[in-house]
């Protein structure tokens, strides 16, 4: 087969609708009893690699999650979205606490460079922890070119031109192969698992991995000393006439009296 | 048809089989059977849609079409363990494309359909003429889906739940008996694909076997491929494809000893 290897990270993240809550201890956050689902970032890069496979420019998706056993449904659900199988790096809930991007950046490093990737395609940062950092690493540590923020990806001849959103529009570049990919929230619009494909997903072959078999010593770099809710926003009130609000503004200093 | 309620459907395939048991105290076992069936029949009925959006629109089939509820329910919802046979899988479609355009490869041919799930490849074979064809597949619900359509297509065809598969470790028919064998689909799931190489090999050479595949990365890595030969390539259509993510065709393969 000659199209290309296309290796996707898929984070498990808390669903994108659950209201966060802060752990009392100030710690981090809750996640026992509360939904996850694939980071939105990354079901974007998945969906981007279904349709470069159904274009027939890449030939092989390979889906990989690093965490808990539980990280075993996400890549489920990038398999019944299109992957053909998928790796499942397993990392203890406890040191998963303490998993940083760094340390994820290397294990995908080392995934590519087993498996031959010729594309490592990750969401441009997952909303948990907001790090944007991942692809970029990845990019560093395999010394190969990166194209971030991608919202448009064509290939053309053995290259390919990637559109990216950056502050106040957007920039065209080439990149050569193989490269390193963040998906941006333009880049399409992912299907849902139906069914027959989430049926057809169980048989897929899923690898259990450790990060040991790669090398990759995933002991922190750094700790966290307090996580805290945002300050919670103070009640307004409502004013009866335009006259009431010009007085106050005037009296908040805001416009000149 | 098709609309029913999941969450009160689900337990309803055990409540009915224990109430069987219990109020009606069979004991005869053909009795218990045919209830059996004649429930499986109602339930089949009951979450699918007869269907000819397919590359073989000559056969009306009872399958979970995106009108169907069931498309989009989750697994757990799902008053069937596997519903294999309620989707028309693409290397069936194929296969079963292909019997229909060269009827003169199986007239006055006794076929075997190895995980026949739809029945359709038995199914086409009957309608152009073989002179036996035998549906095997070793779900029981899959059984009654392939008298049902093959009932609803006009067309003679034997169900067998017996697992060809594991002769002649378990007893089961010799396949070697049949002049043409067809495989669907069948190197979707590792064990299968480690399995179908040692069967095939006990097969004896008068058997012509020929497979349909949608180019699943199983198959196209498989060491069997050596000793195939492309015979037939179809598109597939847009159900098929949202069935089947990241899959556009599928094609017949002849098994060259």
């Amino acid at each position: 087969m000659s199209g290309l290897r296309v290796l996707v990270g898929c984070k498990r993240v808390i669903d994108y609708a659950v209201k966060i809550r802060v752990k009392p201890d100030n710690t981090g956050v809750i996640t026992e009893g509360v939904k996850h689902s694939m980071n939105p970032f990354d079901e974007i890069a998945v969906e981007e690699a279904v349709r470069m496979k159904e274009k027939k420019l890449a030939s092989e998706i390979i889906a990989v999650s690093c965490g808990p056993t539980q990280c075993q449904e996400t890549l489920r659900t990038a398999m019944a979205m299109g992957a053909d199988k998928s790796i499942h790096v397993e990392v203890d809930a406890a040191s998963y606490e303490n998993l940083q991007p760094l340390h994820v950046a290397k294990i995908l490093a080392k995934v590519a460079q087993d498996v031959k990737a010729d594309i490592v395609f990750t969401g441009k940062q997952a909303i948990d922890d907001d790090c944007n950092q991942t692809g970029q690493m990845v990019a560093a540590l395999l010394d190969w070119p990166q194209a971030t923020f991608a919202s448009k990806i064509e290939k053309a001849n053995g290259d390919l031109t990637v559109t990216r959103e950056i502050d106040g529009g957007l920039e065209t570049i080439k990149v050569q192969l193989p490269a390193v990919l963040t998906a941006d929230l333009r880049l399409n619009e992912p299907r849902y698992a139906t069914l027959p494909n989430i049926m057809k997903a169980k048989k897929k072959k899923m690898e259990k991995k450790k990060p040991e078999d790669y090398g990759v010593d995933i002991g922190p770099r750094q700790s966290i000393l307090k996580v805290e809710d945002p300050p919670v926003r103070q009640a307004g009130s409502k004013l009866d006439s335009v006259e009431t609000l010009v007085s106050k503004l005037k009296d908040a200093g805001l416009v000149p009296s | 048809m098709c609309g029913l309620d999941t969450e009160q459907t689900a337990p309803r395939l055990n409540r009915c089989t224990a109430f069987i048991v219990q109020h009606w105290g069979i004991d005869d076992t053909g009795m218990a059977a045919a209830l059996s069936k004649a429930f499986l029949r109602c339930l089949i009925r009951e979450h699918t849609q007869l269907s000819r959006d397919h590359l073989t629109p000559e056969l009306m089939l009872h399958l979970i079409t995106p009108a169907c509820h069931l498309w989009s329910a989750k697994f757990e919802n799902s008053p069937f363990d596997d519903p294999f046979w309620a989707f028309y899988w693409p290397g069936g479609q194929a296969l079963t494309r292909y019997i229909f355009d060269n009827p003169h490869v199986v007239r006055g041919k006794t076929v075997l359909d190895i995980g026949s799930g739809c029945g359709s490849s038995a199914i086409a074979a009957s309608l152009v003429g073989a002179s036996k064809a035998v549906a095997n597949d070793i779900d029981a619900v899959a059984e009654v889906a392939i008298s049902m359509n093959s009932e609803k297509n006009g067309a003679s065809v034997i169900p067998d739940t017996s697992n060809y598969l594991m002769f002649p470790t378990v007893p089961s028919p010799d396949p070697s008996r049949f002049d043409i064998i067809f495989m669907g689909d069948m190197f979707y799931d590792p064990d299968f694909t480690q399995l179908i190489d040692d069967w095939l090999a006990g097969i004896g050479r008068e058997t012509m076997v020929l497979i349909g595949d949608p180019g699943r990365l199983l198959f196209m890595e498989h060491p069997l491929m050596s000793k195939l030969k492309p015979v037939a390539r179809y598109s597939l259509n847009k159900t098929s494809q949202l069935e089947n993510n990241g899959l556009t065709d599928a094609s017949v393969w002849r098994l060259i000893m």
